[in-house]
C-alpha cells in the first residue's frame, strides 16, 4: 500500500464513533462559527474542550498529531503580522542592534488567527477520524444529495494513493533509465517534468477503465439506491443536535454582546 | 436453451473505416464454457464489451446486426438493465475497483446498491460470495491493499453478487503473476464446476485445455473456428495457423506421435498425458 496523505476514519468502538454523521457534521458547522465569533482566550478554552472529547472517542492523541503541520503556518503568521501588521501603533518589542520592531497589534492579531485555526483544526479532525467516509455519504445522500457527487467523494479517497503509487512507479522506470532527480530544486523540478506526459495519460485511461467497471455493475441504474453500511439516527442524535445548536447560539451571542 | 446471440454482428469504431468485428453469427447456450483465443487485435476485446453494451452505449462507432442476451437486445436497452444479465469482468485488477467500498464487503455490495436491493438481502449475497471465493480472512481489509489475484478474485466476485445470466471475462489473468493466474482459475474452475455460463477471453490455452467445452477462434474480426474443446485445441496445425500456441501437454503428445512413441489421439488434458506417460511406460 502506498504511503497516503490522507487522514482518515480509525475504527474504535466510542460513543462518538457511533453517533449520526450529520450529528457530528452540525456540531462541527457550529464550533467553526464559534470559532469566529469568539475571541483568542474563549476560542483557547474551547479547543482545550477537545480533551474530554478525543477522550471519550478513544483516539486519545490522534486528533492532535496534525497540529505539527500547522506550527509552520503559526511561526509564518506570527512573523509577518508582528512585524507588518497594518494598523501597528504599540512596539511590544525591539529587537537587539536593529530597528526591527515586533508589534503588539500585529501579535494579538496572529494569535486571534492561530487560536481559530487551532480550533478548527481539531474538531475537524475529531470529524474526520471518528466519522466513516460511507456512512457520512449515505447521510447526505439522504440530505438529497446527488449520487454521482457521493461517489466522487469516496472514490477520490482511494484513487489519491493509487495515482500516488503510479506516480512512484513510473519515478522507478524512469530513474533505472538514467532520470537524475537529485541537485537543487529547480533542477529536481525539472526532473519530474517526464513524469507528467506518462501521469496525466495513465490517469485518463485508469479513469476510463474504472468507468466501464462501474458500469458493469449498475452504476447508472435509475432506481433508488440501498445502502450496505447502515447509519441510524437515533432520539440521542436529536438531541445532541438540539443542545449544540442552543448552547453555541448562547455563547456566540454573550460573547458578541460582552 | 440460448443464453446469447449475435446475428451478423458488425462493429466498426468511429473514426475507422474497416470493421474490427465482421458479421459474427454466434450462440451460447445455457450453461456452456466457451473458451475464446486468437491473437491480438482480432476484435476478442470488443466482442465482450460488445455483450455488456460498452459497445454501442459507451464507445461511439457504427452497430450492424443484432445482439440478443437473454431476450434483451443489446442495441436498445440501456448499461444498467444490461449489467443484470451481463456480468463483465476486465484485465486490470485494481481499475476495476468501484472505489467507494472500504472493505471487500462493500466493494462486493457496491453493484447490489446501485441496484437498489434490499439490505438484508445484500448482506445474505455478500456473505455467500466472500465464502465462494474464500476471502473470509480478507473481508474486512480494503481491496487496494489484497494482492493482484485477489483483486481479481473480488472483481469477478463483485459482478458474479448480482447474478448475471452469462459471465464474460476479458483476459482476467493478462496482468497477474503466475500465483495470482493460478488463484483465479481456480475460482473460474469452481464457477465452470457449478453451471454458470462462461464466456472466458484469454491467451491461456493451458488453463481453458482443462475445462472449457468449447472453444472459439477468432481472426481478423472473424470466427475462424468454433467447436468442442477437443476437436479445435488438439488440431495443431489449426491453433498455429492463426497464431496460437498449444498447451504444453498437448505440444509434448505431438512430439511423441513424431517420434512414433504415441499413436493415439493427442492430450488435451492432465489426466490424457497421465495416461499417455502410463501406456508409454509400460511398453
Amino acid at each position: 500500500m502506498p504511503r497516503t496523505i490522507l487522514i482518515s476514519y480509525i475504527e474504535r468502538d466510542s460513543l462518538i464513533h457511533k453517533l449520526n454523521p450529520l450529528t457530528k457534521l452540525t456540531a462541527l458547522i457550529c464550533v467553526i462559527i464559534l470559532a469566529f465569533i469568539l475571541g483568542p482566550v474563549n476560542n483557547l478554552i474551547l479547543f482545550a474542550l477537545i480533551l474530554p472529547l478525543s477522550y471519550i472517542s478513544k483516539l486519545t492523541w490522534d486528533v492532535f498529531k496534525p497540529i505539527r503541520y500547522l506550527l509552520i503556518i503559526f511561526a509564518i503568521l506570527f512573523s509577518i503580522q508582528g512585524l507588518f501588521y497594518p494598523f501597528r501603533l504599540t512596539p511590544l518589542y525591539t529587537i537587539p542592534f536593529t530597528n526591527i520592531i515586533i508589534w503588539k497589534e500585529g501579535i494579538i492579531y496572529a494569535a486571534e488567527i492561530s487560536a481559530r485555526l487551532l480550533v478548527m483544526m481539531v474538531y475537524g479532525f475529531l470529524f474526520v477520524l471518528t466519522t466513516h467516509p460511507g456512512d457520512l455519504v449515505n447521510a447526505l445522500r439522504k440530505l438529497k444529495m446527488p449520487y454521482k457527487v457521493g461517489y466522487i467523494v469516496l472514490s477520490t479517497l482511494h484513487v489519491i494513493p493509487s495515482i500516488q503509487m503510479q506516480v512512484e512507479t513510473i519515478i522507478d522506470a524512469q530513474k533505472s533509465r538514467g532520470l537524475d532527480v537529485s541537485g537543487n530544486i529547480i533542477k529536481r523540478l525539472r526532473a519530474y517534468v517526464p513524469l507528467l506526459g506518462p501521469l496525466f495519460i495513465g490517469s485518463v485511461q485508469q479513469a476510463v477503465e474504472r468507468t466501464m467497471a462501474l458500469e458493469a455493475r449498475a452504476f447508472s441504474a435509475d432506481c433508488e439506491k440501498t445502502s450496505f453500511r447502515q447509519t441510524v439516527f437515533r432520539k440521542r442524535d436529536r438531541n445532541i443536535i438540539i443542545a449544540t445548536v442552543i448552547i453555541s447560539v448562547t455563547v456566540g451571542v454573550l460573547s458578541w454582546i460582552y | 436453451m440460448d443464453i446469447l446471440k449475435f446475428k451478423n454482428f458488425s462493429w466498426t469504431y468511429e473514426g475507422f473505416n474497416t470493421p474490427i468485428i465482421k458479421k459474427i453469427n454466434l450462440t451460447i447456450k445455457k450453461g456452456e464454457f466457451v473458451g475464446m483465443i486468437g491473437r491480438v487485435g482480432a476484435g476478442r476485446s470488443s466482442l465482450c464489451s460488445s455483450i455488456l453494451g460498452l459497445i454501442p452505449h459507451f464507445y461511439p462507432g457504427k452497430f450492424e446486426g443484432n445482439i440478443i442476451v437473454d431476450g434483451v437486445d443489446v442495441e436498445t436497452s440501456s448499461l444498467s438493465k444490461l449489467s443484470t444479465i451481463v456480468g463483465l469482468v476486465f484485465q486490470s485488477p485494481t481499475n476495476q475497483l468501484s472505489g467507494a467500498g472500504t472493505t471487500v464487503e462493500e466493494e462486493l455490495a457496491f453493484g447490489l446498491e446501485n441496484l437498489g436491493i434490499q439490505r438484508h438481502e445484500i448482506i445474505k449475497r455478500v456473505e455467500e460470495m466472500v465464502k465462494l471465493i474464500g476471502l473470509e480472512k480478507f473481508s474486512s481489509r480494503n481491496p487496494f491493499e489484497l494482492s493482484g489475484g485477489q483483486q481479481q478474485k473480488v472483481a469477478i466476485a463483485s459482478v458474479l453478487i448480482m447474478e448475471p445470466k452469462i459471465l464474460v471475462m476479458d483476459e482476467p489473468t493478462a496482468q497477474l503473476d503466475p500465483l495470482g493466474t493460478k488463484l483465479v482459475f481456480d475460482l473460474i474452475k469452481k464457477l465452470a464446476s457449478k453451471g454458470i455460463t462462461i464466456l472466458l477471453n484469454t491467451q491461456n490455452v493451458d488453463q481453458l485445455a482443462e475445462f472449457a467445452d468449447r472453444i472459439i477462434i477468432m481472426d481478423k474480426g472473424e470466427i475462424a473456428a468454433d467447436g468442442d474443446a477437443r476437436s479445435i485445441l488438439t488440431d495443431i496445425t489449426l491453433l498455429k495457423k492463426y497464431g496460437i500456441e498449444p498447451s504444453q501437454l498437448t505440444t509434448l503428445s505431438y512430439k511423441m506421435k513424431e517420434k512414433k512413441l504415441w499413436n493415439k489421439p493427442l492430450c488435451l488434458t492432465m489426466k490424457d498425458a497421465e495416461e499417455m506417460v502410463c501406456e508409454v511406460m509400460k511398453r
